[in-house]
């Protein structure tokens, strides 16, 4: 990955965090704190499969992306970082 | 996602092959008033012998019919099971070709007009009233595929016998076992333009919130209302009942346009459309009370 594509990670997780927090209502969490890496369901943030309907909107709404594929949305939905890396390698140029 | 041990075991109890195949002989060679008539002993037997069958039925009886004494809330039940075991055999014979049903669809046009002006699809919500599968008969010629979230029978012998999954190549079942997938694949559907059918009485996990329903708090599920919220999509409740011999009755109740007033009191929002729901269906019960045949005590906790 070069130093652009990195840049655009960056900023698509700093994008994902406030997305996160606004679209799940996670009171307590400002989007700083959440890791890079952050794990989404159970550990880390503690989503639950409800959770998972905003995040799949969030997805629709805000890079055109529709998850369509189950076994593809368990990696994709994972962490912080793949979920920023599904949208990376799949948004609409 | 698991239900409580309670609601596995009734379904489990309820209905085998040999019964299926007893009911399917008498109905084809000797009609479906007689073999309605073996079904007062075999209710009697439940009423008598099955305790958790019983016990799951009481829990509505009770709310449904308060101050009854021991007697009388068992001869509700017995009602209870009679009226199940017609819609059964009705279902069966219709789907082996021995009956045809009078189903009499109220509100279709509403639905189909409500489909022609979204491409995206919709959440039509049920519940375990009446005979609830013919709710699905009557999506079959709106162009549209029809996925039911549903867990696979535990009973094979209903399922086999029944044939819910299979009837049509337009229906497919969605299982809410696995939650993540259960998710991506509704909300795929929705965006598809499909219709989803969600049961509104039957929590699958802890995902239920409290609403008056038959004068006590029960515990309802949400997840049909926060779907349709996310997406914007509205919310068609469609309710079956049985009328009489061989006649149904297929109604879309209502429609609900799901949609959060203030994201930051989201819980208490779609307490208020589970409220809704839970009114309709308080109503249903007032209207058809032996047509409610979830038999699982959803005021416990």
């Amino acid at each position: 990955m070069d130093e652009m594509q990195e840049k655009e990670l960056a900023a698509i997780r700093k994008n994902l965090k406030e997305l996160l927090v606004t679209s799940l209502c996670l009171e307590d969490i400002k989007p700083e704190e959440i890791k890079d890496d952050e794990i989404l369901f159970g550990e880390g943030l503690g989503l639950d499969s409800l959770d998972a309907v905003e995040i799949v909107v969030l997805l629709q709404r805000n890079f055109d992306l529709d998850v369509k594929d189950m076994l593809e949305g368990i990696k994709i939905f994972y962490s912080l970082d793949t979920l920023a890396r599904y949208v990376l390698e799949n948004r609409k140029k | 996602m698991a239900e409580n041990k309670e609601q596995r075991i009734v379904g489990k109890r309820r209905g085998n092959v040999f019964g299926f195949w007893f009911f399917r002989i008498i109905a084809r060679f000797l009609g479906l008033r007689v073999a309605y008539s073996f079904l007062y002993l075999i209710c009697l037997h439940y009423v008598l012998f099955d305790r958790q069958a019983t016990n799951g039925a009481l829990a509505y009886i009770k709310r449904r019919f308060p101050g009854k004494n021991f007697f009388v809330a068992r001869l509700h039940v017995f009602r209870l099971f009679v009226s199940q075991g017609k819609q059964l055999i009705d279902r069966y014979a219709a789907i082996s070709g021995n009956a045809v049903l009078d189903v009499k669809r109220l509100g279709k046009e509403q639905l189909a007009e409500l489909l022609r002006q979204r491409k995206e699809g919709l959440i039509l919500l049920t519940a375990h009233v009446g005979n609830w599968q013919i709710a699905l008969t009557v999506l079959k010629d709106l162009n549209r595929k029809v996925h039911v979230v549903m867990r696979p029978e535990d009973n094979p012998a209903v399922e086999g016998s029944l044939n819910i999954s299979r009837q049509d190549d337009f229906i497919r079942v969605i299982s809410p076992e696995k939650a993540l997938d259960s998710v991506i694949q509704i909300m795929h559907a929705i965006k598809e333009g499909d219709i989803v059918a969600v049961m509104g009485d039957r929590k699958y996990s802890a995902d239920a919130l409290a609403v008056d329903f038959l004068g006590d708090k029960a515990f309802f599920p949400y997840g049909g209302f926060l779907i349709a919220a996310a997406a914007g999509c509205p919310v068609v409740v469609v309710l079956t009942s049985r009328l009489g011999y061989k006649k149904y009755l297929v109604n879309v109740h209502n429609v609900f346009n799901p949609r959060y007033q203030n994201a930051s009191r989201k819980q208490e929002e779609l307490r208020g459309f589970v409220q809704e729901f839970a009114v309709v269906l308080e109503k249903y019960t007032q209207e058809y009370p032996y047509q409610f045949f979830l038999f699982s005590d959803i005021w416990k906790k």
